[in-house]
C-alpha cells in the first residue's frame, strides 16, 4: 500500500519516453507571443494523461492543465525539459493553478541563463574547437563523428535529467538546480572551452591549403585586423555581415583585376 | 550533377535547418557537419569538410539564444560544401571566395527565414486559439508539425537558392579572376579567423577565462607550428 504523500515513481513507458522524444520538438512552434508555450504542452502532454486516467477532476483536469501549459513560457530548450517534468508532476499532485503559473514563470530565468551559460556559451563551443583541431591534424570525418557523439550525449543527458529530476521534485524543483555536479560543470565549462577555443583558432593556420607559406603570417595579421575593425563598429553591423561585405569587395577586387 | 544530387543537397540542407530551432538541436545544422554532409552527397566529404571548417568559423559569433535573431548556418553550409565539393577535389582560392560570399548572404537569409515562419506559427497559434483555451491535444500536435514542416520547407528552398546561385556566382569568379589567388585565400581564412577571434574574446575575454584563452592561443600557435614544420 501506498503511505500518503509519498512521492509517485517516475512515470513507465509509454508516457516518459514519448514526453522525452517531444521534448526535441519544443521550439518547433516558436513565436515571439508564447515562445517555447505551445511546445512545452505538447511535450507535457503525455505525462499529464494521467490526469485523465482518474486523478482530480479527470479529463476536465487534464484539459485545464493542457490549456495552462501552453501559455507562455520560454527557457534554454534543453533545460526545459526540467520544467516539463517539474509542472507535470504538480498538475499530478493537484497542486494549485496559481501555484503551477508561479512556478513555471520562476523558471524562466533560471533555466534560460543556466542553459545560455553551459551550452551555447560553454559546451559547444568547446566541442566545435576540439572538432576544428582535430580536422587542422587531418581527422578528416572523424572530426564530425567526435563533434557529434562528444556534443549530443551531454544534450540527451541534459534533456533525460531534467526531465526525470522535475518530474521527482515537482513544485520543489529549484533544489535540482543547485545540483553539486551542475554548479561543477558551470564552473568547469568556461575555462575548457576558453582553452580549446584559443588553441583551435591559430591551429587552422597551420591546416589550411595556402598556396605559399608567407600568406600565413599575412592571414593571421588580416585576421587580427578584422576582429579589431568589426570590434570598432560597436554593434552596428556582425562580423558575418562585415565579412561577406568584405569577401564580396575582394572577389569584385579579384575579379577587376 | 544529376537531379538526384540536387535533391540529395536539398534534402541534407533541409534537415540540417530544421536542426537549428525545431527539431532535434543536435548540432546537425553546425556548418562542419552541415558542409560536410553536403560534400558528401555529391562525393566530396572532403571538400564539404574543409568548407564546413572554414564557415565553422564564422559561427563562433552565433549563439541562437531565444528570441534573438541568429542567421541559420545549416542550409548554407550544406550548399556551399557541395559547392565545394563540385570542384573534384581541386582547392580553387577564387572558387572558394565566390562560395564564402553566397554562404554567408544565406546564412544571414536563413535568420530572415527564420523570422518569417515564427510569424506563420504565431497566425497558426491564433487561428487555434479556441482549441488551445479547451486544451486540446490535438491542436497542440497539429501546431508543432506545422511548424516543423515550414520550417523544413523554408530551409530546402533556401539550400536550393543557395546551391543555384552559388554555383553560378563561384563559376563566374574562378572563371575570372585576375589578381593572385593568394589575395582570395588570405581574404577568406583571415575574415573566417577575424570574426572567431572576436567571438572568442568576446565569450572568453573577462574573468578567469581570459587567463585560459591566453593559455589556448600559445598552445594552438605552436601546434600551428608544428603543423606547418610537419
Amino acid at each position: 500500500m501506498k503511505r500518503p504523500g509519498a512521492a509517485p515513481a517516475v512515470p513507465a513507458a509509454p508516457g516518459f519516453r514519448t514526453a522525452l522524444a517531444r521534448l526535441f520538438t519544443i521550439q518547433a512552434a516558436f513565436t515571439y507571443e508564447r515562445m517555447l508555450g505551445v511546445g512545452f504542452a505538447f511535450a507535457a502532454e503525455p505525462l499529464l494523461r494521467a490526469l485523465r486516467r482518474g486523478g482530480p477532476g479527470g479529463d476536465g483536469a487534464f484539459r485545464a492543465a493542457l490549456a495552462r501549459q501552453s501559455g507562455f513560457f520560454n527557457a534554454h530548450p534543453y533545460l526545459a525539459a526540467l520544467a516539463v517534468g517539474a509542472v507535470a508532476r504538480a498538475e499530478a499532485d493537484g497542486a494549485p493553478p496559481e501555484r503551477i503559473e508561479r512556478l513555471r514563470a520562476a523558471l524562466v530565468g533560471p533555466l534560460g541563463s543556466l542553459g545560455d551559460r553551459l551550452i551555447w556559451a560553454g559546451w559547444l563551443p568547446a566541442c566545435a574547437a576540439v572538432a576544428l583541431l582535430m580536422v587542422a591534424f587531418g581527422a578528416r570525418a572523424w572530426a564530425v563523428v567526435v563533434f557529434l557523439a562528444l556534443y549530443n550525449v551531454v544534450h540527451v543527458w541534459l534533456r533525460v535529467w531534467g526531465l526525470r529530476q522535475g518530474w521527482r521534485a515537482g513544485v520543489g524543483v529549484a533544489g535540482a538546480l543547485a545540483a553539486p555536479g551542475l554548479q561543477r560543470s558551470l564552473e568547469l565549462v568556461a575555462p575548457v572551452a576558453a582553452m580549446l577555443v584559443g588553441a583551435a583558432l591559430p591551429a587552422l593556420l597551420g591546416w589550411y591549403p595556402f598556396r605559399v607559406r608567407w600568406e600565413v603570417p599575412v592571414a593571421a595579421g588580416a585576421a587580427v585586423l578584422f576582429a579589431a575593425g568589426v570590434r570598432l563598429l560597436q554593434g552596428r553591423a556582425t562580423g558575418l555581415v562585415t565579412a561577406a561585405l568584405a569577401l564580396a569587395v575582394v572577389v569584385g577586387v579579384g575579379v577587376l583585376w | 550533377m544529376t537531379v538526384a544530387s540536387v535533391l540529395a543537397v536539398i534534402g541534407v540542407g533541409a534537415l540540417a535547418g530544421l536542426d537549428l530551432v525545431s527539431v532535434p538541436q543536435a548540432m546537425i545544422g553546425r556548418p562542419l557537419v552541415a558542409g560536410f554532409l553536403g560534400g558528401a552527397v555529391v562525393g566530396g566529404p572532403l571538400a564539404g569538410l574543409a568548407t564546413g571548417a572554414v564557415l565553422e568559423l564564422f559561427a563562433f559569433e552565433t549563439l541562437p539564444v531565444g528570441a534573438s535573431r541568429y542567421p541559420d548556418w545549416g542550409p548554407a553550409a550544406a550548399a556551399a560544401g557541395a559547392l565545394a565539393a563540385l570542384r573534384g577535389g581541386v582547392w580553387d582560392p577564387a572558387w572558394m571566395a565566390g562560395i564564402m560570399v553566397v554562404a554567408l548572404l544565406a546564412a544571414w537569409l536563413g535568420g530572415l527565414g527564420l523570422m518569417l515562419v515564427r510569424r506563420l506559427n504565431a497566425a497558426q497559434i491564433r487561428s487555434r486559439e479556441p482549441a488551445l483555451g479547451r486544451g486540446d491535444a490535438g491542436a497542440l500536435a497539429a501546431l508543432v508539425f506545422g511548424g516543423i514542416a515550414r520550417d523544413f520547407v523554408r530551409a530546402g528552398i533556401l539550400t536550393g537558392v543557395t546551391f543555384a546561385v552559388g554555383e553560378r556566382v563561384a563559376r563566374h569568379v574562378a572563371a575570372g579572376w585576375r589578381a593572385p589567388r593568394e589575395l582570395a585565400d588570405v581574404a577568406v581564412l583571415g575574415t573566417a579567423l577575424g570574426v572567431a577571434l572576436l567571438s572568442a574574446w568576446r565569450l572568453f575575454g573577462q574573468g578567469a577565462a581570459r587567463r585560459f584563452l591566453a593559455v589556448g592561443t600559445v598552445a594552438g600557435v605552436a601546434l600551428a607550428a608544428g603543423l606547418l614544420a610537419w
